[in-house]
């Protein structure tokens, strides 16, 4: 009784299993696509549903409040244990990417780097728990990021330089004058694209290292037998070490151009 | 829900999560942590340039140190030097006195020689006259009135010194 129970309960799953790997695209793309969670209203033209990713986002913002408050509530001269581990990672930032970018002008702007690299990483992170998915993997965040960095750069820009200085550094000097009805459209795109480049490269690599997980998943799925796991688990192992590397490095790409941007619009004009 | 098309909902709710962030961390963190920093690497380069003050002065002072060792060292040479002198002096000083003292008692004692003899020659002249006096007592059988003797006595005893 209680067996056919369970040979019934295994048969189940298994043809679930079967019916997604038939589409696996399908199986993937729910995985990686957000999911609305709580549905609310339009209001004037925006979906303001709350996805799977935007949840994500609270839980990494919850876990970085209560990770530096707990680590910070003491005032302390020297930190212990885990204070003293996000206090080397500030550190880090503070003298390897903000100030050699940004200089004394650019401090203001530090608080935008260290609160974005923070978020990246455990955004970043905790795509790989089980069951949770990156936020980051997402590319309304990722352009969220990505223009926020545009935004500072442009007003740092402009408050350096006044707004005719500002337009000035988008016409490259000591060029014949013929030359720049070509020239400051490409200055312009090159400003855009990059910017563009910074939201799809960190995007793009975080869903990327979904998808291949999902992907050698699915192998087990698509020949239908447990005697291949063994290959993709390894498979998946290694992939799932390489994403926390992956985490690591485009947390601190992010913030590394985000500084070089700013510290570009910074720059006097050559 | 497309995959490169970026919802506008994700956009706000994103920019909101983040900015709320932004402001509480900055209060949480970084404010305390920049802080902290800048007061430690504030505190170090206090310490740093204390104990480099607090070298100098030591320094200084081992400097200070060598110098009053030195001076008292010459002092100590300079007294040794005068009481090896006086020292000297004073034994000289001894010696002298001490001779004085030895040539004042050699004469003394001379002197003292020189009166026992004087005296004892005195006794030995009364004790010839005497003995004389008795013995011309016996041979002439009478006795001279005692001042002829004495006068006689005298007068042959002189002429005995003469001889002498």
């Amino acid at each position: 009784m209680l067996y056919n129970v369970a040979a019934k309960a295994v048969e189940q799953t298994a043809a679930q299993a079967g019916a997604e790997a038939g589409g696996g695209s399908e199986f993937i793309m729910h995985h990686i696509l957000a999911q609305p969670v709580i549905k609310l209203p339009t209001i004037w033209g925006i979906d303001l549903t709350i996805t799977n990713h935007i949840i994500m986002m609270w839980i990494a913002s919850a876990l970085l409040i209560s990770a530096f408050t707990l680590a910070f509530r003491k005032k302390r001269q020297v930190p212990h244990g885990w204070g003293n581990m996000l206090e080397s990672v500030v550190v880090y930032l503070r003298d390897d990417i903000i100030i050699p970018n940004l200089g004394d002008e650019g401090w203001k702007y530090s608080t935008y780097l260290f609160t974005a690299f923070f978020f990246i990483l455990v955004c970043n992170l905790l795509g790989l728990v089980p069951g949770a998915t990156s936020a980051t993997g997402d590319i309304g965040v990722t352009t969220t990021l990505a223009l926020m960095t545009f935004f500072i750069g442009q007003y740092a820009g402009i408050a350096k330089h006044g707004l005719l200085g500002y337009f000035k550094n988008f016409i490259p000097s000591g060029l014949p004058v013929f030359i720049l009805p070509i020239m400051v459209p490409v200055e312009v795109m090159s400003l855009l694209s990059r910017h563009i480049a910074l939201a799809i490269r960190l995007f793009a690599n975080m869903m990327g290292g979904h998808i291949s997980i999902l992907s050698i998943m699915s192998i087990i799925f698509i020949f239908k037998s447990w005697i291949v796991a063994p290959f993709p688990f390894f498979l998946i192992l290694f992939s799932a070490l390489l994403e926390i590397l992956i985490a690591l490095i485009q947390a601190y790409v992010f913030t590394i151009l985000s500084a070089v941007f700013i510290g570009l619009a910074l720059e006097e004009e050559h | 829900m497309e995959l490169l098309t970026p919802e506008g909902g994700t956009l706000f709710w994103t920019a909101l999560t983040f900015i709320a962030l932004l402001i509480i961390l900055r209060k949480v963190a970084w404010h305390p942590i920049l802080h902290m920093l800048e007061d430690r690497e504030h505190r170090i380069k206090e310490s740093l340039d204390k104990a480099e003050k607090a070298r100098i002065e030591a320094e200084k002072t081992l400097a200070e140190q060598a110098q009053i060792i030195k001076t008292a060292q010459k002092t100590a040479q300079e007294i040794i030097g005068k009481s090896q002198k006086s020292a000297e002096s004073i034994k000289e000083d001894i010696v002298k006195r001490a001779h004085l003292e030895a040539d004042k008692m050699l004469q003394k004692a001379k002197r003292d020689i020189e009166l026992s003899r004087d005296k004892a020659m005195e006794d030995i002249q009364e004790l010839a006259v005497n003995l004389s006096m008795m013995a011309t007592e016996k041979l002439i059988g009478r006795s001279l009135d005692e001042k002829d003797h004495k006068v006689i006595i005298s007068e042959s005893l002189s002429k005995l010194e003469d001889m002498n």
